[in-house]
């Protein structure tokens, strides 16, 4: 008999550890589903929140911290003109991506969204921080192709960084049209790990395809 | 049986959905509703934000003891213990501002910051190197800022009634003892060091810290580049000569090694100049910078140096009435190192060394005069985080002085040296006591063994900010130095010389546009002087000089109202008189202009991708003295005037094209007249005039980076 019940204790035990996960599935999910009606800064935010939520919860998961990140990089973007508010939304991101790195060092969308992170920096001042974080933003890309060379995010951002200084000096755009175009047709057979996983960028590329047309 | 039943039971009661609705405001505690907070069960998934008014409202199927925890950017975490039993919760939330010095007054009083990561700097990094006529010199740029009173014929920093021995030199924490160029005499310098390796600077025109001694002026203080990004290679190639320097990077270190070469000669043969160079300055110079992480925190740079340069120039004697050929060459050997590592997240501690090796060998006419300066300083400073609002730093330091000079007439041979060691000690407590106000208090104590002497200092300053955009502070402080190496050559007989600053300061910033405006007064005390007698003999001189400055600092910096423009004003007015030296009673010194004004003005053309400059400067006349005159500094120069242009031009990212020109309309300048040393046979003494060494100055480089990506450049090298 006891050793009926102690089996029942433990079963429930484990049950209760494994609807853990399950809530933590859950949760990512929903906030992932959150994505598609986000449209104002206020939106992000509360997104980011959710992910906080979950990030502090699950302190060992690095997704919750990517997507934390993410929602205040997409912030400080939208933001339209204040610096410091930027630079906020940016040291927020900072911390989850610090993390982030700690848990998962050797995952290359990890290295995307920090090359988007400097590139954020960038964009508040670019004439005193081009020279410094353009760099940064360039290593990270490189650092996330090092890992894996078909991740689809780290392809768009350098197409996106290549296209910009390609624009800003007056150069043919027309190689990095055809990598994108290239990107697009390939973006499907790139498969995610889990439905959690980064699977976002497509509509981007989709744009900067349309832009050279 | 029944107790584990019940056990039982409760382990199921657990699954139970007994909801609970949590619902309240967020405020923040001074003002203002917080919508956008983050609310949240800790360690569960129920949570939510609060909406545009600061009201929440959520539901949690979860019973028992759970902590409620609120969090928002820029504010201190709130948490409360709460009871979960089905019972609706109600709970209004009102959030502390969270302390952050990054945000909270700055003590601005005589203080110049640049660097990146601040907002509200008043001149960044890049501006030291883009200001047109500085010509890529730190110390150039620097004398666009209000302050400063610009000498043609020096070059160096004159900071607020001081004289150009009175402003230190630091480079990561370390003293430069030698940064300027060796130069003839009346001919401009420039700084030793590119401007490229500097990532921050610190400008202190008075109220320092009680880290920095042995300065009665400013101290500059340069903060070097950190670990470079990647492998490259940086060429440069300039009408003056070319340099190369290449950077390898590895894990966690990486070093660069720079050659340069320059050489005056074929431009000098191009454009006409004032002076007869029997031999056009020439120098080769070679340095190697390595940069190593060490452990989690810790950074170690070493900065070496070795540069040779030398040149013939022809004056004119007065009193021979002949040309004679003035000869130098200079070795300089400098390393800097500086190591700072953290012990936990409170305490910091830097530890920087440098040492110089200076040499000049000088011939004119029939005599030569060597002189060797080696110079070391070793500081140990810890900084410990008391609270996020308190922290105290302190420190020791070491600093060594051996001078030797040797000067060989045909006749005689004189040999004189002096050896000083000043061990120094100083502590400075930093107390915010909200983000409005804060004060440093500070103590420095110094002894020196060749005067064998003490002095002890305090310093004080205060930041008030009256709201988001202004402030206000106040600096306060005693300043001691060693007397000139030219005195204490022949004697330890003397004092430190003093200076006491009193500085108030406003400071107004809104959006990329900053008004600075400064009042100051500065009571000189102790300073050497050389009485009637016999230079070389020790009762010569003492310590009875003494004088005053004050005056009115005006700064405006406006990034805003021009689109792809900048642009700032400096403006200084000064009053001073000083009895020192070989005065014979208060005089105005040489150095001092009553008006500076520089206009500087920077414009982006981004369709072709060219960065303009163009400046103007304008100082009042200055005064200087004539010996066939009774009244002592009683003649005046002209005033100074120069408008300077510079280009930059962006070919492909890599490749950049530079061109600038000093003095565009060829203002005449003039710096005083230099007097043969006894008069002639009709009593009067010769004399000539001080002149720039041309009417303008061109520069033209091309400036090549190559790395993998090939896409950096070297925007940031620009000079």
């Amino acid at each position: 008999m006891k050793t009926n019940l102690l089996t029942l204790i433990l079963a429930l035990v484990s049950l209760t550890g494994f609807s853990q996960k399950e809530e933590y599935y859950q949760a990512m999910g929903e906030s992932l589903a959150q994505y598609a009606t986000c449209r104002s800064i206020e939106d992000f935010q509360a997104l980011g929140n959710k992910f906080n939520m979950i990030a502090k919860a699950e302190k060992e998961e690095w997704l919750p911290f990517y997507y934390h990140a993410q929602c205040y990089i997409i912030m400080s973007f939208m933001e339209p003109s204040d610096a410091t508010k930027k630079d906020a939304y940016l040291d927020a991101a900072e911390k989850s991506i610090t993390r982030m790195i700690e848990l998962a060092p050797a995952e290359a969308d990890v290295y995307a969204l920090q090359a988007m992170f400097f590139s954020g920096r960038l964009v508040v001042n670019p004439m005193e921080r081009g020279q410094e974080f353009g760099m940064r933003s360039g290593q990270a890309v490189g650092q996330a192709l090092g890992i894996d060379p078909t991740n689809p995010r780290a392809r768009m951002i350098k197409i996106q960084n290549d296209m910009g200084a390609a624009r800003f000096y007056g150069k043919d755009v027309k190689a990095f049209c055809e990598q994108a175009k290239a990107l697009l047709a390939d973006w499907d057979n790139f498969k995610p790990k889990s439905p959690l996983h980064p699977n976002w960028g497509k509509q981007q590329v989709i744009e900067i395809v349309n832009s050279c047309n | 049986m029944k107790i584990y039943l019940s056990l039982l039971f409760t382990i199921l009661s657990f699954g139970i959905t007994a909801q609970t609705i949590i619902n309240g405001t967020v405020k923040a505690q001074k003002d203002g509703t917080l919508p956008g907070a983050n609310i949240y069960l800790k360690g569960t998934y129920d949570g939510t934000s609060s909406d545009t008014e600061g009201r929440f409202s959520f539901k949690t199927s979860k019973t028992g003891n759970f902590t409620l925890v609120v969090e928002f950017m820029g504010f201190e975490t709130y948490e409360k213990e709460i009871v979960l039993n089905g019972k609706p919760i109600q709970i209004d939330i009102s959030l502390k501002e969270a302390f952050n010095k990054l945000d909270a007054v700055t003590i601005t009083a005589g203080t110049f910051e640049a660097g990146d990561k601040k907002q509200a700097n008043t001149l960044s990094s890049l501006d030291m190197i883009t200001t047109a006529g500085a010509m890529g010199d730190v110390f150039g740029a620097l004398q666009t800022l209000p302050g400063t009173t610009t000498n043609g014929e020096s070059g160096r920093l004159f900071v607020k009634g001081g004289d150009s021995e009175e402003s230190q030199t630091y480079i990561d924490g370390a003293l430069v003892h030698t940064p300027y160029n060796s130069t003839a005499p009346n001919t401009s310098t420039r700084g030793r060091f590119n401007p490229f390796m500097f990532k921050g600077t610190i400008f202190s025109t008075g109220g320092y810290s009680a880290e920095y001694g042995q300065a009665l002026s400013s101290v500059l203080l340069l903060n070097t580049n950190d670990m470079p990004v990647e492998d490259q290679l940086d060429l440069s190639f300039m009408t003056i000569g070319p340099e190369i320097a290449g950077t390898k990077r590895w894990k966690n270190g990486a070093v660069t090694a720079t050659l340069g070469y320059a050489n005056l000669g074929p431009y000098m043969n191009l454009v006409p100049q004032n002076y007869e160079w029997e031999h056009a300055p020439e120098s080769a110079s070679g340095a190697i910078s390595i940069r190593q992480k060490t452990g989690k925190t810790g950074m170690l740079k070493v900065y070496s140096s070795f540069d040779a340069g030398n040149f013939i120039i022809g004056q004119l004697d007065l009193d021979q009435d002949k040309m004679i050929d003035y000869k130098l060459d200079n070795n300089n050997f400098f390393v800097n190192t500086s190591w700072i590592t953290k012990f936990g997240e409170k305490r910091t501690m830097t530890t920087s060394a440098s040492f110089t090796r200076d040499e000049d060998n000088v011939s004119f006419d029939t005599t030569r005069f060597d002189k060797q300066l080696k110079g070391f300083h070793i500081k140990q400073v810890v900084s410990q985080e008391i609270s996020s609002k308190v922290t105290i730093r302190s420190g020791v330091e070491w600093f060594k002085r051996l001078k030797e000079q040797t000067y060989q007439t045909p006749a005689d041979t004189f040999i004189n040296s002096y050896n000083n060691n000043t061990l120094a000690a100083f502590t400075e407590a930093e107390m915010y006591a909200s983000k409005q106000f804060v004060t440093r208090i500070g103590a420095r104590v110094e002894h020196s063994d060749y005067l064998n002497r003490t002095n002890f200092t305090p310093r004080l300053t205060a930041a008030w900010k009256l709201n988001e955009t202004s402030q206000f502070s106040m600096a306060y402080g005693w300043f001691y130095q060693n007397p000139s190496d030219d005195y204490l050559i022949y004697t330890n007989n003397l004092d430190y010389e003093r200076a006491d600053h009193y500085t108030f300061s406003y400071q107004s910033s809104l959006k990329g546009r900053t008004l600075r405006a400064e009042l100051y007064y500065k009571d000189y005390r102790n300073l050497a002087k050389q009485n009637e007698g016999e230079f070389y003999l020790p009762q010569t001189y003492d310590n009875s000089g003494s004088g005053y400055a004050k005056g009115f600092d005006l700064f405006i910096r406006d990034k805003k109202t021009i689109k792809y423009g900048d642009y700032w004003i400096s403006y200084s007015y000064l009053d001073t008189k000083r009895d020192y030296r070989n005065y014979p009673g208060m005089a105005t010194p040489t150095f001092a202009s009553k008006h500076n004004l520089a206009i500087v003005y920077k414009h982006w053309f981004g369709k072709i991708r060219s960065y303009a400059g163009v400046n103007y400067k304008y100082s009042s006349p200055r005064v200087y003295n004539n010996p066939n005159s009774t009244e002592f500094n009683g003649e005046h120069t002209l005033a100074y005037q120069t408008l300077d242009i510079s280009w930059s031009f962006l070919y492909r990212p890599n490749i950049i094209f530079y061109g600038a020109v000093n003095n565009v309309p060829g203002f005449k300048q003039e710096f005083g007249r230099r007097y043969a040393e006894t008069p002639d046979d009709s009593g009067i003494y010769r004399s000539t005039t001080i002149i720039p060494g041309s009417g303008r100055f061109f520069i033209l480089g091309c400036f090549i980076t190559l790395t993998k990506k090939g896409d950096q450049n070297q925007l940031d090298k620009i000079q």
